[in-house]
């Protein structure tokens, strides 16, 4: 309703015709309204019934009835449903309410593409602010242009169509946070996709929100154990760290998270899974996998998959976040797992490039970093004041053929805390996890490891960085001597000894016994391919002579010289029982 | 007063449209209030139609077109002063450390300054000591230089940052301005926690722009920390240190507006300004007759690509590279500079002195020599070295133990006390071992020592057996 040069008018569309008085009822109230004089027009419209409305530029005055009944509606989702008796509030709410002459903005669509519309109008609409069209799909503005403005769509852009009505909702993009999302498979919207019925939500969290400021920290300290030896041992991750997992497809890297996720039931973590871009089979799976094992009931899946719009892709891991972000502001230890921050960074570029925004390095627009940045950022262990909680991050990322030193895994390592690097060439030779234990590393998580684990862990990657050396040194001559020999055969059981089947973590007492035994060099001469079989022979007899020295070690985290005696002495002893004969020799 | 009106919003990015009155000049601050919070941006760019494009300081979300936007007629400013010391700031010059807010008659400067003149220079032809024997006997650092510290993660480059603060902020009463550009909050954490513990923090301001926050922080936040380092040297005639953790983040957010201003990019995406960007922010660190500012910068080389623009252009302007390996660190030998790797423009004769000049070569000699023969060693074993050759390992092997020192940073990690090394006894000891005079004494005891009296002592109390 603003003509070519800018000149605000008003159409009043009623059934019958208003009276001189009515007009200049409405002239009088436009005028106090806008500060100017808008001109009038009338329009007959029987479909207007008793009421009329009244559009004034971009905003209509909506006297129907049923947008009366629409007003009311929206003044009953207003009422705070966390309430225990909702009967005597809606009857306050109901006797409260009494219609109002409040403009509501709409919009009309003006172009629409696969993942993004034009809409006109909606002078007011603010960046970041949610709006729906009139099938019920919703949008989300990222572009504010003098003319119009852009936002992509979280559904099917066919349900769509130029020309079709546009609605605000005053709201920037939130998430329904609570309780009750533990063992639910959601959206990015919050939507509940598991068909085990709605959500009732505690509260709502928009999903971009500032990461907590340097003060708001503290040092990590505590561990966030995986139960994989190769991690918990050499490459400890805390509670608020931001550890990558990196490797090319098919290396594991869904498999160390899923332990990781599986290794912390009982130990009060919240666990948050958020799928970005994956087969939907995949991830139904893997829901499937952790109902399985007990573990849904402390998880909550995130699940934005291939088919959804890049929209939905882009926002999941916000949302995610967000929903860790509940849980970590009441004191509580979150676990976040992003799978995968490469697909996240494809679904960003195409929005941005639908967008309009020129391209940069590897056709990702300038600024993917801040993309990964501000979200990884917000993964923190809190000081005390603000109630101790902590989210540690696990992001993945997906390299092509070994390539770490590419745009965005250089970009993701410069922000985390540390690298998981996964290989395919150890995955395939048997080697799993496929931990690279050279281009590994941990920045912060030493402080977080638990005496026990530290000092049995020990020298570890000494040795094995040594026996590596010496593999390339001597991998082409053939005779070598015993002293050699010895310690080729120390570094290949020590690689062995951190093979491990996937689902079956190892307690902290376990990789302490495991550690000692064959740091102490008394799995020497036990043959690999029984070591497997030693290995749980081993624990077992431990955990059955010294129950005592077992409990200490978890309940503690403490390793003294005697308890270490105590462990060499015992594997010396089980290894003579398993081995006869290796005493003979 | 309320001149403008946002027109258009793209991401970090935003147009206003100014009603009445002139145009706000370019780099001048534009404020809009939403929900009781003032929002800051920066001009960019005249565009025509009485419109500036400007860049936000703070996040977009929850601005929409139509807002009024405020004209204050400055640039950003910064608190400057003794009252920066102790605290720690954003880029707005706003306390973020939980104190009491900076009061409004402490003086403030913009962040925009234009770099000294041609007459006011003073050539970087000094000396800066800092204690740590590697750095000054073989990349001796020029007071009123640049420094460029290279180095992966963990290889200790933190602590080398906080050795140099500690050491120059005791020894020399100097100044020490930190500024954190896009690196983690995370860090920013420990470093405040550090400084307060080991007790430097009285002589340090903090300036944060962390990878959290918008570009424009980022692109801005370095100035904000340069221009309280140039107040103590322009009116306090102070010797000050700036840190700069990462220059390459500068550059970065650089690259992620630089678009949307409607530039075209460059090559791997970067600004077509780059140079001048980074140009004018060197210019500005540079030592004056009334005092020297002298800047330690990390530099993080993206992609592992030393090519990449932003590390080629870093590059051009540093006086010293300070190159931190990890094969090094590997050997335990902290801080893990890289001998031969590293280098000084001022290691010349005629400005360290020919003494210095000449104890620095034989140290590399020797050490690229060791190099070299570790080859031979490693297929023929020692004995088969010659006898100058044999005596040239063992003395390479005491200089490279010789390297490694104790830092006062990381006494709480290894219960070893620190020590700061003077210039006079670095150069002595280094003298006395590369012409044989501590041959006697065993290797062991020249790791992570002070100055040759440490090594005698140490071998003493090795052979009575107290260690």
């Amino acid at each position: 309703m603003r003509n070519a040069r800018g000149h605000l008018t008003a159409e009043l569309r009623s059934a019958k015709e208003p009276t001189k008085e009515q007009l200049s009822r409405f002239a009088a109230f436009l005028e106090k309204k806008y500060r100017r004089k808008v001109p009038l027009e009338w329009k007959k419209d029987e479909s207007m019934g008793s009421g009329f409305k009244l559009q004034a530029g971009s905003d209509v005055y909506d006297w129907t009835l049923s947008g009366r009944a629409r007003q009311f509606q929206d003044h009953l989702r207003r009422i705070n449903t966390g309430a225990e008796d909702i009967l005597p509030l809606m009857r306050q709410v109901v006797e409260e309410w009494s219609p109002a002459a409040a403009p509501e903005e709409i919009g009309e669509v003006r172009t629409v593409d696969s993942e993004i519309a034009t809409v006109t109008g909606l002078d007011h609409a603010q960046y970041g602010e949610i709006l729906v069209f009139s099938s019920g799909i919703k949008g989300m503005v990222q572009d504010l242009r003098r003319d119009g403005l852009s936002c992509i769509l979280f559904g099917s852009s066919e349900e769509i169509s130029a020309g079709s009505i546009v609605r605000r909702t005053l709201k920037t993009a939130g998430m329904p946070v609570g309780s009750a999302y533990l063992g639910r498979v959601v959206d990015a919207l919050g939507v509940p996709m598991d068909g085990k019925g709605p959500i009732e939500p505690e509260t709502h969290r928009p999903i971009e929100a500032p990461a907590p400021g340097i003060l708001d920290r503290q040092p990590v300290n505590a561990p966030m154990e995986t139960g994989l030896l190769a991690i918990d041992a050499m490459f400890p991750i805390g509670r608020g760290q931001r550890e990558l997992i990196i490797g090319d497809r098919q290396t594991g890297k869904t498999a160390v998270a899923l332990d990781t996720i599986l290794n912390q039931k009982g130990k009060n973590v919240v666990c948050i899974y958020v799928a970005i871009g994956q087969k939907s089979s995949s991830v139904a799976q893997l829901v499937e996998n952790l109902s399985r094992r007990g573990a849904m009931d402390y998880t909550v899946v995130v699940s934005a998959p291939a088919g959804a719009s890049a929209a939905l892709q882009y926002i999941a891991p916000y949302a995610g976040c967000a929903l860790g972000e509940h849980f970590m502001y009441q004191g509580r230890d979150v676990l976040i797992v992003y799978d995968d921050l490469s697909k996240h960074a494809i679904a960003y570029r195409a929005l941005s490039l639908l967008l309009e925004r020129s391209p940069g390095r590897e056709a990702y627009p300038g600024d993917v970093f801040y993309l990964h940045s501000r979200l990884l950022e917000r993964s923190a262990h809190l000081c005390d004041e603000l109630g101790g909680g902590s989210m540690t991050a696990l992001p993945i990322v997906e390299t092509q053929a070994g390539d770490v030193s590419a745009y965005i895994p250089t970009n993701i390592i410069s922000i985390t805390d540390g690298q998981i690097f996964l290989e395919s060439d150890l995955f395939f030779s048997g080697q799993r996890p496929a931990v690279n234990v050279g281009l590994s590393v941990s920045r912060v998580g030493g402080d977080a490891q638990t005496k026990a684990v530290k000092s049995a862990a020990g020298a570890i990657r000494l040795d094995l960085a040594q026996y590596r050396e010496m593999e390339v040194f001597t991998q082409f001559s053939s005779d070598l001597d015993e002293a050699t020999k010895r310690q080729l055969r120390y570094g290949q059981g020590l690689m062995r000894l951190l093979r491990q089947p996937q689902y079956a973590p190892f307690s902290q007492h376990q990789q302490v016994v495991l550690l000692v035994a064959s740091l102490g060099h008394v799995m020497q001469d036990v043959p690999l391919e029984k070591l497997e079989d030693f290995r749980r022979g081993l624990l077992a007899a431990v955990e059955e002579e010294a129950p005592d020295l077992c409990s200490r070690i978890d309940m503690t985290g403490q390793l003294s010289k005697e308890d270490r005696e105590e462990i060499l002495a015992l594997a010396r002893r089980y290894l003579k029982k398993a081995f006869p004969e290796k005493e003979a020799r | 007063m309320e001149r403008g009106i946002i027109a258009q919003i793209s991401g970090p990015v935003v147009d206003v449209e100014i009603v009445t009155g002139d145009l706000p000049r370019l780099r001048e601050e534009l404020t809009v209030e939403k929900n009781g919070t003032l929002r800051v941006m920066e001009v960019a760019q005249h565009i025509g139609r009485n419109t500036v494009r400007c860049i936000m300081l703070s996040p977009s979300e929850g601005l929409s077109r139509g807002l009024a936007v405020d004209v204050p007629g400055r640039t950003i400013q910064v608190p400057v002063g003794e009252v920066t010391l102790g605290r720690m700031f954003n880029v707005l010059g706003d306390a973020i450390d939980g104190g009491d807010p900076i009061p409004p008659e402490v003086p403030r400067r913009s962040i925009y300054r234009k770099p000294p003149s041609f007459e006011e220079q003073s050539p970087a032809v000094e000396i800066l000591e800092t204690g740590i024997k590697v750095i000054d006997l073989l990349e001796p650092y020029p007071r009123g230089g640049k420094i460029g510290l290279f180095g992966g993660a963990g290889v200790g480059k933190t602590v080398l940052i906080q050795e140099l603060i500690h050491n120059v902020a005791m020894e020399h009463g100097g100044y020490s301005i930190f500024t954190g550009v896009g690196e983690r909050s995370r860090e920013g954490n420990d470093l405040w926690r550090e400084m307060a513990e080991s007790g430097v923090s009285g002589k340090t301001a903090l300036v944060f722009g962390q990878m959290n926050e918008s570009p424009g922080v980022r692109m801005r936040v370095a100035l904000a920390g340069l221009t309280m380092a140039e107040h103590f040297r322009d009116q306090e005639h102070k010797d000050v240190l700036l840190f700069i953790d990462n220059i390459f983040r500068f550059v970065q957010a650089g690259s992620e507006v630089s678009t949307l201003l409607g530039r075209m990019p460059s090559a791997v995406g970067y600004q077509p300004t780059l140079a001048n960007e980074m140009g004018e922010l060197q210019e500005r660190i540079t030592s004056t007759k009334n005092g020297s500012v002298t800047s330690v910068q990390a530099v993080y080389v993206p992609a592992d690509d030393l090519t990449d623009p932003a590390t080629a252009t870093t590059f051009a302007h540093l006086d010293a590279t300070t190159v931190l390996s990890r094969k090094i660190s590997e050997q335990g030998i902290y801080p893990a500079v890289d001998p031969l790797a590293s280098s000084s423009r001022i290691l010349e004769a005629d400005i360290v002195g020919k003494e210095h000049y000449r104890v620095a070569r034989r140290v590399q000699e020797i050490l690229e020599k060791y190099n070299e023969l570790q080859d031979i060693i490693a297929i023929l074993g020692m004995d088969e070295l010659s006898d100058e050759d044999k005596r040239t390992v063992a003395r390479a092997r005491r200089l490279q133990r010789f390297l490694a020192q104790p830092t006062h940073v990381a006494e709480k990690f290894t219960g070893i006390p620190g020590v700061y090394v003077p210039l006079k006894d670095t150069l002595e000891s280094f003298a006395a071992i590369i012409d044989g005079e501590l041959d006697q004494y065993p290797e062991a005891a020249f790791y992570n020592v002070g100055a040759w009296r440490d090594v005698v002592e140490k071998a003493r109390k090795m052979e009575a057996g107290e260690i």
